[in-house]
């Protein structure tokens, strides 16, 4: 592995395409599709209006007024929708209203939006002044009421024109992109291959027309949809007030004012202009929401959201009976990785705090499943802290999620038990998950900030936490929460508890966390990569609290980190994962000082140590992590193992033991092989 | 004598800012507060330090990405200025942490690497796409990928585009701003390989940050530890870490995590770094220094050569640690600092 170069990799193409204009994208919300097909049957009549209208919309026919509509018993299917009071067809003027209504929504909407753009634009790069002037500007155009507006400007125009009518309607709409845009666009300029742009020596014109804007412009078709709504109705709303178009052209606003003098006579006059509007604003709203999530991605997919998930719950609660639960589920498929995980539990597991066998999770995706953990064992004895290592996608978080029935959406169990204390996680009610969590199960995450509220202050939090689960008084829980502070290394409890989180750094909320959590003394504590935020020096000080609390309250721990040498230095044993298995385990010092699995090894060798002499050559290990959607048959290790054969890439490595409580997923393992020397 | 590659002197990078919505008082803070120091052809400059030191204020100060408040860069002897930036431009590059935002979103692969061509009007158009070819190769990418638009590739993938585009306009310094901080630590090893190769093949110099006390040393020729926005310690790679002057110094190597721990000798530091806002008086690491005396509360300590070729700020640089004493003056209260 000491060539020069690293072996050239092949360009990985991945088949999903986020943020990009799909047709699938835009079916998954049948609100949209029935609203764009609404829109372009709109749209089509109004182009298409000279050919599509019956009559011309002014022909008047004075011997056929106020004729009713055709399921009227006096109507007729020369004039379907009737006529009105001159005897015009109100067929063809709803026709012509509607190309008259969005032509002038749709110009409008255009000047808008590239004054709007334009201005977003310069605000947001340039910022300073000219910010400042246009928002400004901004601000007192929106303080001032529109619809006045117009009409003192419309008003006084002698001999108004459809232009008039688009200017007054389009111009002031420019503000409101002018903001988004502007938002989108200061976000973006802080953006790091913006920078790295200006690092190149682009200029300015080129930072923002090739880095900046096409980032930015998504924004605008879905705000302009929204604009053409409001703009029909504003036409409308002008129009009926005899403020719209000369009356020679019709318009939906105007036949509503005419309509209304008939209203007892004729109703559909003023109804069908008013369903008109109802139903082009209401197919432009669905159609700007579909848009939305198509140039939205997050809103699409969904995943930030957290749910619980699990295997359907029992009739009969089963009640610390470990061994039925494991000869009825032995009818599903695995049972090689239940015997090896029976293997794998210590002589000892009767004393096991928690036991996870053959635990499968998997997130369903549209086109593929991400199989996230697959089949992983291994126990925790009481007040032992277990350390979890893997890298990215190696399915240590996924594996402490599930312990704590906290998946994120569409993750679920798919297999395996998880046996707490001898109930299964996997398959008790929410009510029962709800009264361990917190109170014998505590978690805490990467990022102690989110996991806190920020409009309360810690010491209600703090109290409200400690009095759910202990049912205790309100003094109690302070004394409580006050005690637990000071036992994380907080040197003054009462002025934390009155700050908020924001007014507290990352290591002190981390700390407030620990306190939380271990407020309860739970049985079990897991800590999914609580310092990684951290500084150093913070991590060394919140670590040593947290080991020397878990010690004294004799709380079982799991240590999820990327970090091998935090594991080695603060765990009893070592779980390794890699791409969702466990490929060694055993105690720390023997797994750290003797790795068996070439993975192990390869991970140790890559870390650059303090103690290695400066400048040494790492030992990397060549490759890439494997993609969780398709992880290769065998051992997954093999593409990039060095010491790699024939079996491993089509078996995967049962775990096979190397030492007393010591166990490596590795050919080179197995029995069946005569062991010619250590790998 | 040759004046080194670049040199910089008191560089100071302050921002100023109301301290409330209401307020007419502002505040400043320095976030760059005086820094000076030079690298050679060739050379990595390690520069550690926790997050909110200023290590990439001072990085992007350098570049003039930000315009320094006061100070002077030079490069090869000469004075840079913002006038004099688009020189700088094509003799300095930077690789920043983030692979999923230091690559423009929507742009091929391709188009990327051909950009540096294109602005700086580099060759022949036609012959774009082969220099495009011979960058990926460079950082061992295969060609191919300049087809693809940057998420379709791994972390560590796009950060070697990442690394491509700035050898493109071959420069002589990269800055690394925690360039391998947000990769896995199998692919780490890569990258870092990756950079030590180049640097040999094109006699690049580095500007090398990290938090990562490991992989600064690993990288590095020499290493300057940052603190509050100033260099408290300077000194040859192997020698810092061998015998650490600062207390600052010798905090942080104890609270790196090892697997080959050699005893116990750690010394930590209580609290966490004070709000650069408001700097505490004299020494800026006393209330946090197990070694801290009256003096250091009134007196802050200028960089001095204590040993050959070892500079540190403080007072105290030769002295032992004396036993049992593990941390700073009060426990905790005092010392921990929050952001306000």
């Amino acid at each position: 592995m000491s060539d020069a170069l690293p072996a050239v990799e092949a360009a990985a193409p991945a088949p999903a395409r986020r943020g990009r204009f799909t047709v699938r994208a835009l079916a998954r919300r049948r609100a949209a599709v029935i609203g764009s097909t609404g829109l372009v049957l709109i749209a089509g009549l109004a182009v298409f209006a000279p050919w599509v209208a019956p009559h011309d919309p002014a022909a008047q026919d004075l011997g056929n007024i106020l004729a009713p509509p055709f399921w009227d018993s006096a109507g007729s299917w020369e004039h379907a929708l009737g006529t009105d009071a001159l005897g015009r067809d109100t067929a063809s003027r709803l026709i012509h209203g509607a190309r008259n209504s969005l032509m002038i929504s749709f110009a409008a909407m255009l000047i808008g939006s590239l004054l709007g753009l334009a201005a977003g634009i310069v605000s947001g790069f340039f910022g300073g002044k000219v910010d400042t002037a246009t928002m400004r500007l901004g601000e007192i155009q929106l303080a001032f009421p529109f619809i006045l507006l117009a009409i003192a400007i419309l008003g006084v125009i002698p001999g108004r024109t459809p232009l008039h009518l688009i200017l007054v309607l389009g111009i002031p709409g420019w503000i409101v992109y002018a903001r988004v845009v502007r938002s989108r666009v200061l976000a973006e300029r802080e953006r790091d291959h913006v920078r790295a742009a200006a690092a190149l020596g682009a200029r300015r014109s080129r930072q923002l027309f090739r880095y900046v804007l096409p980032s930015v412009w998504q924004v605008v078709p879905v705000i302009a949809m929204l604009d053409i709504g409001f703009l029909v109705i504003m036409e409308s709303m002008l129009s009926f007030l005899g403020l719209g178009l000369p009356p020679r052209f019709p318009s939906w606003g105007a036949m509503l004012a005419e309509g209304r003098r008939n209203m007892v006579i004729s109703p559909w006059l003023s109804i069908l202009p008013g369903l008109a509007i109802m139903l082009t604003v209401l197919s432009v709203n669905l159609t700007a929401d579909g848009l939305a999530d198509v140039f939205d991605p997050k809103l699409r997919k969904g995943t930030f959201r957290r749910t619980v998930l699990r295997l359907p719950e029992r009739a009969e609660p089963d009640t610390a009976n470990d061994h039925g639960a494991a000869t009825r589920r032995a009818a599903a498929p695995p049972q090689r990785s239940v015997e090896a995980g029976a293997r794998h539990a210590p002589a000892a597991s009767g004393s096991a705090l928690l036991r996870v066998r053959d635990l499968k999770v998997e997130f369903p995706l549209p086109g593929r499943t991400i199989k996230a953990v697959r089949g992983v064992s291994f126990d925790l004895g009481r007040g032992e802290t277990l350390g979890i290592v893997g890298e990215s996608g190696s399915g240590k978080s996924v594996t402490a999620l599930s312990i704590g029935q906290l998946l994120d959406s569409p993750g679920r169990v798919t297999g395996g038990q998880i046996l707490f204390d001898g109930q299964d996680l996997t398959r008790i009610s929410d009510r029962a998950m709800a009264a361990l969590r917190g109170r014998r199960i505590a978690m805490i995450f990467q990022n102690p900030t989110a996991s806190l509220s920020p409009v309360f202050s810690i010491g209600f939090q703090m109290r409200e936490a400690i009095r759910r689960h202990g049912r205790l008084h309100r003094e109690e829980a302070s004394r409580i929460a006050h005690d637990s502070l000071w036992a994380v290394g907080i040197g003054d409890p009462d002025r934390v508890l009155g700050q908020y989180p924001f007014q507290l750094s990352g290591g002190m909320n981390q700390r407030v966390m620990i306190a939380m959590a271990m407020a309860a003394r739970p049985d079990l504590l897991i800590a999914d990569e609580p310092t990684t935020a951290l500084d150093v020096t913070t991590q060394a000080q919140i670590l040593e609290r947290l080991r020397d609390l878990v010690q004294a309250e004799g709380t079982s721990l799991i240590f999820i980190t990327h970090d091998i040498a935090l594991v080695a230095e603060h765990a009893d044993r070592v779980v390794v994962m890699y791409a969702g298995q466990i490929c060694e385990s055993g105690p720390t010092e023997q797994v750290i000082s003797e790795p068996r699995h070439p993975y192990t090894r390869a991970l140790l060798e890559s870390v650059p140590r303090p103690d290695l002499p400066a400048g040494v050559r790492l030992e990397a290990i060549p490759g890439e992590l494997p993609d969780p959607a398709s992880i290769p048959d065998g051992c997954p290790f093999a593409p990039r193992c060095p010491h790699v054969m024939d079996v491993c890439r089509t078996v995967n490595p049962d775990q096979f033991p190397v030492a007393p409580d010591h166990r490596a997923a590795c050919h080179l393992w197995s029995p069946d092989r005569t062991r010619a020397g250590t790998p | 004598m040759t004046a080194p590659l670049l040199e910089v002197r008191d560089l100071h990078r302050h921002y100023t800012g109301r301290e409330g919505f209401w307020s007419r008082r502002t505040r400043t803070v320095a976030a760059v507060n005086g820094v000076s120091f030079t690298i050679d052809e060739g050379e990595t400059l390690g520069l550690v330090g926790e997050s909110g030191c200023g290590k990439s204020t001072l990085a992007r100060t350098l570049l003039f990405l930000e315009p320094p408040t006061a100070g002077h860069v030079l490069f090869r002897g000469q004075e840079l200025n913002r006038e004099t930036t688009a020189d700088l431009r094509r003799r300095a590059q930077i690789v920043f942490q983030d692979p999923y935002t230091s690559l423009p979103p929507r742009m091929r692969i391709g188009r990327i690497l051909a950009e540096p061509f294109l602005i700086h009007r580099i060759g022949d158009r036609a012959d774009i796409p082969d220099r495009v070819s011979d960058l990926l190769r460079d950082v061992g990418l295969n060609p191919d990928v300049a087809r693809v638009l940057p998420h379709e590739l791994s972390g560590g993938q796009r950060q070697r585009v990442g690394i491509a585009r700035a050898l493109a306009v071959q420069p002589s310094l990269i800055v690394a701003d925690e360039a391998v901080s947000s990769l896995d630590v199998s692919v780490q090893a890569q990258i870092l390989n990756l950079l030590k190769d180049l640097q040999a093949r094109h006699r690049l110099a580095y500007l090398f940050i990290s938090h990562d006390l490991g992989v600064v040393k690993n990288m590095s020729h020499r290493i300057a530890v940052m603190y509050l926005g100033k260099i408290v310690e300077l000194a040859d790679a192997e020698e810092l870490y061998n015998r650490p002057l600062h207390p600052y110094t010798r905090a942080l190597l104890a609270a790196v995590p090892s697997v080959a721990r050699t005893g116990d000798s750690r010394i930590k530091p209580a609290g966490e770094p004070p709000d650069p806002a408001q700097p505490p008086p004299g020494c800026t690491f006393h209330p946090r220094c197990p070694l801290a005396q009256p003096r250091c509360r009134v007196d802050p300590p200028e960089l001095h050569e204590w040993l050959r070729g070892r500079v540190a700020s403080c007072h105290f640089a030769l002295s032992d640690i004396p036993p049992g004493e593990t941390s700073g003056a009060a426990p905790q209260g005092a010392a921990e600092i929050e952001r306000s």
